[in-house]
């Protein structure tokens, strides 16, 4: 593991973590407690490579707090992974799922490699490896994951096999991310896009405002985007605006309909990557202005459903006094910098982890599901998904208007809050 | 009523000529019968076929002797004509009317009579000739069964048998046969020869001192033909020896009269054709011939049919057989009086072509194990499944039907265009294809094209241009000309106007801007380019309307784009797309072929599955055989028309569902639905075609002794191998010679890890991303601005004369701390990308070798490198990368701010008008950058010769072979030397590039001798060091370490002397020359 430079991702998540506790006046032993992590298994794997030599590669499993249930994250495969980064990201887990009121701890794990090397078969090897070493500390009521950066179902799949070889039972719930049939929950793909507009609707509703009266702009047209709009439009609003990435002119380009997108009509010209073509857009009447046109425009939601880092200080000034709303689909597409100008505005904000928290719930019914090996119809899963998300919108909203705090802090304060208090429960603290 | 009569009137003529032809033939078809028998019966079946059969008659006189009919009598209204055997009238055929009669076309006969008659003599002609030879033939059957029995007498007879069929050849036979015996010796012989050349004297000729030319001598051959010398070798070799002789020197004959065709440069290739089958049915493609005719044949073959390049033809004459060339000349199209040849692309394919199938005669021959075979095998090179890959049925248009063409349309002005300036061959250009294609072509070519068409029956073919200056070493034409498909499909009318219309584009690409630019700067302008033409059929099957291969591509035996360091550059190569491959030759821009790597096939450039998906090839190249077009299509629409019949499906695609690429082979799967990528995963772990692909660039590069690309179609089934060429410069850059006196304040960085070869010079500016000060950054904003900083700086700075050096992973996608956060916009300009690993504590990162744009990177030609700077022996400029002046505040006041982390550095302003070179060379596994002088080159390019660029370098043995060279040249009596030793690296034969050589000189004279040898050993040190910097790049004082022993020394055994005849790493002793 590297030494530690500059910048410390899990500096400054605890920095982070230090500005709410003093908020919620958090006392010390739970900051102690919750500001490092519960446990950290760090292990060689060694792998006998196609060419008949052994290599090892070092893998961990960081559990951040178990107070709440058994931890949930992800195993990312990459050559440059750092302690921090992965302690960091495992706190995160734990602050997303008590958010979300799951009944979840958080954890994260990997392996240091890079997989531009790796055979195929190699992989299957370090999957397995990774869980002959883990195996006694995860599993569906420890520890339980999920697939990271350069890992996916089919990773899930091989790590599945062998601890399940190695426990001599089935057991699907020890691992989400699973293909469809294969232990994995149906609504996946909608989960993200859906949740978004869960809470969206929520947050009208508190404004006063129909959804059928209202406009938004839409940053992104991938998999989350597409189906906030699919949903967003059978509340009755309407998408004016939608930008994506252009991979022929490697620019962003925003797509504008005064009338209203038809997203099925987009969709049909939209490539795997959520690519809008661009002549055949222009031809379907939409008129193609420059990517960042998609903030400015004249509506009273905005969706940035695409990158991190959107709206900055610079670019904040650029939305237009008619948003009412900003509903984070993406990853942290807000700087901090422009939080205060946002406030200033009035825009009511649903905070990125509350937002799209709809991924980590589906992920949560797929161990359920597995867990008693029985699966739901796509309506239950959704129908389940609206009610956790409502029901986690409003302890947000609820604590923010309580506590006169933005609804960013106040889902903060209560996801500490909630883990915190699982932890004096247990004794621990 | 007149016409009707007519017409009924000549139809009775026709029916008597015919019956008339039937009655000669079945009077000449009865062969046992004797001649005079049959020539009667003949004689009378001949006026019935006359117009007025009651007063025709005829008469044939054969050698003297003369048959006629009944009734026969010469009057002045007759016809004659001669009977002709093998060219040579021996008789002739006359018909007489005993009455006047009307006058017709030729006095009184038909146009019609006079044909028949004609070919009624023409029919006696073959009859005589097939009786002859018969009797011939059973002379020699006679022959053969007797010289079973060892008959003293039997050479006799067939002496006597060759002066009566062949008295030419007799003569010279009989020739050979007195300069053998003169040759072994026999003194009756040099009288002989005496007598038959007067001026002979055997004392005086050949001694040639004199600068006079020798004197003509007057022949007398009554002796020769006489059979003089078959008598007087009767005397001293036996009859069996004689009849050996005779029949190698007639076999040898034939070939000679082969050879003498073949060597006439004013023979055509018709011509050559035609002795080539003679010679073939004479010889029975050349067996019994001596290996060195047989070569000789191969080569002369090769040059007038293939090529005339030296390279090429030392290569070809071991692989190509005569049965090749015959097979290969009945599908040349050739025009009139031909002289062209089948062009570079045809040459190497052809070449390629025969190394393959080569093989399998030999083996099925059993010959003995050639060292390629044992090559082969120990490279672990299938013979049984490179067998298995096929060539596509070929037709070739010879070089100069292009001459013909534009003669036959009075084009002659456009030879002229390359001399035009380039804005004037760009402005004329579309004119000339207008013409070119309103132009016809002459009826030589329109027959020979309409014969390959219906050869091809119906099958869709391409078109390629195989100029002569194509594919030649250094000159690689790829893509300059042009290459048509066409469906082939219609009326035959409708196919053969499309190919004459393709053939009339492909040469009017003679004469575009390109390929006259392209030749101008090559210096090849004033070569007389023509352009062979090459019909192929497209490798694939029908699929709906579409016709394509399952898939094709282009490989490549060495690998310049390594990804990961566990890749060789002879893990070769391969860019794969699905149907025709087009794609995967040109770089198309917006999409991506598939890079498969044969040696560690499983290894993959992206890994995620996006990013699988994202970089796989999103639409191919088809034939539409309805529309009868080349059409590009979108992989994923095709697959949903076809509803999945797509031969080879498995091979090719794979399904994305629920986040991983899986088999396309449950029946479960639906093609409407899923979604479906081309990725070739089963590919990856085919048995067969891999193997395959990595056995062909094997060989082929073993035998060419050149790195080689190949382009290849699969049609599912089977592998095929379309064209073959030494690799491309532009893919395959040579290793540039890394110079070791650079002075260090002028070097920016060195490496010694995963570097390809090439250079990338006339760097104007760098851009280095402090590592530390990035490391540094407190937030993401301010490392983010540092990726925008870099985005501007690629549009502002000079396109390709900059290079980015930075920490980590380019682009990287995770952690934005492990690289600057960039897209390949924002780094498409640059000409080279430089990661940096700096050592943090005691942990170097990993760098990426496969960023998620890499394949960007390969596609637009970019280079990679890796840096190191904390290894040992590593040199990096940190003094000058920190300390010259950094101009980003300049360039972007914007982001001055960031000018702690990004240096931007104008090489020229702080160095007096220097700029940067990259020089790196994989063969060595080292890289430099320098400061160097513009346009200066700071070192000779590597000594031409490709076994020095191209294979890796054998140290030790040119070292090796010079020393003997020394030895064998060393005045043993002036320097007073007794022997000499090798010792040390190069005799263990491990020596490397710097290695010096360990030359050990048993001595044994004077100091003034000592140092006369010292002085004249050093010139040869200082000589040998020259050549190695030219290999190598290496420089040093002197590459001979010569050490004195004297006789004191081997007596004590002190001293170097101890190495001579020791039991363990004992001296070589090197052979020496005479004084």
């Amino acid at each position: 593991m590297s030494q530690e430079t500059a910048f410390n991702p899990f500096a400054t998540a605890q920095a982070e973590f230090d500005r709410i506790a003093d908020l919620i006046g958090l006392d010390a032993g739970a900051r102690q407690m919750l500001r490092s992590t519960q446990r950290e298994y760090h292990f060689n794997i060694p792998v006998r490579m196609d060419d008949g030599t052994v290599q090892v590669f070092p893998g961990y499993r960081i559990q951040h707090n178990d107070a709440r249930g058994p931890c949930k994250g992800g195993v990312r495969f990459h050559p440059q992974e750092t302690v921090n980064t992965v302690r960091a990201l495992s706190m995160w887990m734990t602050w997303k799922c008590a958010v979300a009121d799951l009944p979840l701890g958080g954890g994260k794990g990997g392996v240091i490699c890079d997989p531009h090397n790796l055979s195929p078969r190699e992989q299957e090897l370090l999957c397995r490896g990774w869980v002959r070493q883990a195996s006694s500390n995860v599993g569906p009521v420890r520890d339980i994951p999920a697939p990271d950066m350069m890992t996916n179902a089919q990773h899930m799949l091989w790590m599945l096999d062998e601890y399940e070889t190695m426990t001599g039972g089935r057991y699907p719930g020890a691992f989400t991310g699973k293909p469809v049939g294969m232990g994995g929950s149906l609504g996946r793909t909608q989960a993200t896009g859906y949740g978004v507009v869960y809470t969206l609707r929520e947050a009208l509703k508190e404004l006063e405002i129909k959804p059928q009266d209202t406009t938004a702009s839409v940053q992104g047209f991938g998999n989350v985007a597409q189906h906030a709009i699919e949903l967003y439009h059978r509340l009755g609003g309407k998408v004016v605006c939608v930008s994506c990435w252009d991979q022929k002119d490697e620019v962003t380009y925003s797509y504008v309909k005064p009338e209203g997108v038809d997203l099925e009509e987009l969709r049909s010209i939209t490539d795997h990557f959520g690519g809008i073509d661009l002549p055949r857009a222009k031809d379907l009447g939409y008129k193609v202005l420059p990517g960042e046109v998609w903030l400015s425009q004249d509506v009273d939601v905005l969706i940035p459903a695409a990158i991190e880092n959107q709206i900055t200080s610079e670019s904040v000034k650029l939305i237009s006094d008619r948003v009412k709303v900003l509903a984070e689909g993406a990853n942290g597409p807000t700087s901090p910098e422009a939080d205060p100008y946002l406030k200033e505005k009035g825009i009511f904000v649903i905070p990125d982890f509350l937002a799209n928290a709809g991924g980590v719930t589906c992920s949560y019914f797929e161990q359920v599901q597995s867990n008693m090996n029985y699966y739901w119809e796509l309506g239950d899963v959704l129908s389940r998904l609206d009610v956790k998300m409502t029901a986690a919108f409003y302890a947000v909203f609820d604590l923010s208007k309580k506590r006169d705090v933005s609804m960013r802090d106040a889902a903060y304060m209560l996801a500490i809050d909630r883990v915190a208090m699982a932890c004096r429960d247990r004794g621990w603290i | 009523m007149k016409e009707t009569e007519k017409l009924i009137g000549d139809l009775q003529e026709r029916a008597k000529e015919l019956r008339c032809l039937y009655e000669v033939e079945k009077a000449l078809n009865d062969v046992k019968r004797p001649l005079p028998e049959v020539m009667r019966q003949v004689v009378e079946a001949i006026g019935p076929g006359w117009q007025f059969p009651e007063f025709c008659v005829a008469s044939i006189e054969l050698e003297g002797e003369v048959f006629e009919s009944r009734g026969f009598r010469m009057t002045a209204c007759s016809q004659e004509t001669p009977i002709l055997v093998q060219g040579e009238a021996v008789g002739s055929m006359r018909v007489c009317y005993t009455k006047e009669c009307p006058e017709e076309d030729t006095g009184p006969f038909l146009e019609e009579e006079v044909q028949l008659l004609e070919s009624l003599a023409d029919r006696l002609g073959h009859y005589l000739l097939f009786k002859k030879l018969q009797s011939m033939g059973r002379k020699w059957r006679e022959l053969e069964t007797m010289s079973n029995e060892p008959g003293e007498e039997n050479w006799q007879v067939i002496i006597d048998l060759l002066r009566e069929t062949d008295d030419s050849l007799f003569l010279r036979i009989s020739r050979k046969m007195l300069n053998f015996l003169c040759s072994i010796g026999i003194s009756e012989s040099q009288a002989m020869l005496q007598q038959i050349d007067k001026e002979y004297d055997p004392e005086e000729l050949g001694t040639g001192e004199t600068n006079v030319p020798e004197a003509f001598s007057a022949t007398d051959n009554t002796l020769l033909l006489d059979g003089g010398p078959f008598r007087l070798a009767a005397k001293y070799i036996t009859g069996e020896e004689i009849i050996f002789y005779v029949q190698k020197w007639i076999q040898e004959d034939k070939a000679a009269a082969f050879l003498n065709v073949l060597d006439n440069p004013r023979s055509t290739l018709s011509e050559i054709q035609e002795a080539l089958r003679r010679f073939q049915q004479a010889a029975q493609d050349g067996a019994g011939l001596p290996d060195s005719t047989m070569k000789s044949v191969g080569v002369s073959l090769t040059q007038r049919v293939l090529t005339e390049q030296l390279d090429f033809v030392k290569t070809a004459k071991d692989h190509v057989s005569i049965a090749f060339f015959r097979d290969l000349m009945d599908r040349i199209i050739m025009p009139i009086e031909c002289h062209g040849k089948l062009g570079g692309k045809a040459a190497g394919m052809l070449l390629a072509h025969c190394i393959l199938r080569g093989r399998e005669v030999a083996r099925s021959q059993v010959a003995s194990v050639s060292a390629d075979e044992a090559m082969g095998a120990a490279n672990g090179v299938d013979w049984n499944l490179l067998s298995e890959i096929r060539i596509p049925r070929t037709w070739h248009i010879a070089s100069d039907a292009v001459l013909d063409f534009i003669a036959y349309n009075d084009l002659e002005d456009t030879l002229h265009q390359k001399y035009k300036t380039i804005d004037e061959v760009r402005r004329d250009y579309p004119n000339i294809i207008r013409l070119f294609k309103n132009s016809s072509f002459p009826p030589s070519l329109v027959h020979g094209m309409s014969a390959a068409l219906d050869d091809f029956d119906g099958v869709p073919i391409i078109i390629r241009s195989s100029s002569l200056l194509e594919d030649r070493v250094g000159t690689a034409f790829s893509g300059k000309y042009k290459s048509l498909f066409l469906a082939n499909q219609g009326s035959k009318k409708e196919c053969l106007k499309a190919l004459l219309d393709a053939v009339s584009e492909i040469y009017a690409s003679m004469f575009g801007p390109d390929p006259i630019e392209y030749r101008a700067e090559r210096g090849v302008l004033e070569f007389d380019e023509q352009m062979g033409i090459l019909i192929q059929e497209v490798v694939g099957t029908q699929n709906g309307k579409y016709f394509f291969p399952a898939f094709a591509g282009v490989a490549f035996s060495k690998n310049e784009f390594r990804w990961s360091p566990r890749i060789t550059r002879d893990d070769g190569l391969v860019r794969l797309v699905p149907g025709l491959g087009t794609r995967a030759v040109d770089r198309t821009g917006d999409d991506y072929p598939v890079l498969i790597v044969p040696g560690q096939p499983e290894l993959r450039v992206n890994v995620a599955v996006d990013e699988i998906v994202r970089y796989s090839p999103s639409k191919m190249d088809v034939i539409n055989l309805e529309t009868n077009t080349f059409e590009t299509v979108e992989v994923d629409r095709m697959l949903k028309e076809l509803e999945g019949r797509y031969k080879g499906l498995p091979l090719v695609f794979s399904v994305l569902k629920d986040g991983r690429l899986v088999k396309p082979v449950s029946i479960l799967l639906d093609p409407e639905k899923e979604r479906i990528f081309p990725t070739f995963d089963e590919v990856r772990s085919d048995r067969k075609f891999l193997p395959q692909l990595k056995g062909l660039l094997k060989v082929l590069e073993n035998t060419l002794q050149t790195p080689v690309d190949v382009e290849f179609a699969h049609d599912g089934d089977h592998l095929y191998l379309l064209q073959c060429r030494p690799q491309s410069q532009a893919e395959l850059a040579p290793p540039a010679p890394i110079p070791q006196d650079v002075p260090a304040e002028d070097i920016i960085f060195t490496a010694d890890k995963f570097v390809s070869n090439g250079r990338v010079e006339d760097i104007t500016h760098l851009v280095y991303v402090n590592p530390e000060r990035y490391g540094e950054l407190a937030t993401r904003e301010k490392m983010k601005a540092v990726g925008r900083a870099i985005g501007k700086l690629n549009k502002i700075l000079p396109r390709k004369k900059f290079i980015l050096m930075g920490p980590g992973r380019w682009g990287s996608r995770g952690d934005i701390k492990l690289g600057v956060s960039v897209t390949y916009a924002d780094i498409n300009n640059t000409a080279m990308l430089i990661e940096i690993a700096r050592k943090k504590g005691s942990y170097v990162p990993d760098v990426s070798f496969g960023t998620h744009f890499f394949q960007d990177l390969v596609e637009a030609g970019i280079g990679y490198l890796p840096l190191y700077p904390d290894d040992e022996g590593i040199r990096f400029g940190d003094r000058f990368l920190l300390g010259a002046e950094n101009i980003l505040g300049e360039l972007l006041p914007k982001f001055a701010e960031l000018s702690d982390v990004v240096r931007v550095i104008d090489t020229a302003k702080v160095t007096d008008g220097r700029i940067v070179k990259i020089l790196l060379n994989a063969d060595l596994d080292k890289a430099m950058a320098c400061l160097a002088e513009p346009g200066l080159k700071l070192e000779k390019a590597p000594l031409p010769g490709k076994q020095d660029n191209l294979q890796p370098i054998q140290y030790w043995l040119w070292r090796k072979q010079m020393v003997e060279r020394i030895a064998r040249d060393v005045d043993k009596g002036t320097f007073g030397v007794v022997s000499m030793y090798l010792i040390g690296s190069v005799k263990n034969a491990i020596a490397g590039p710097a290695s010096d050589i360990d030359l050990m000189v048993h001595f044994r004279g004077g100091q003034e001798q000592k140092s006369q040898l010292l002085h004249w050993l050093d010139g040869w040190s200082r000589c040998l060091s020259e050549v190695n910097y030219l290999k190598t790049g290496y420089r040093t004082d002197g590459l001979l370490d010569v050490h004195i022993i004297t006789d004191k020394d081997i007596k004590n055994r002190s001293s170097y002397a101890v190495k001579i005849g020791a039991v363990t790493d004992a001296a070589y002793e090197l052979p020496m020359g005479e004084d």
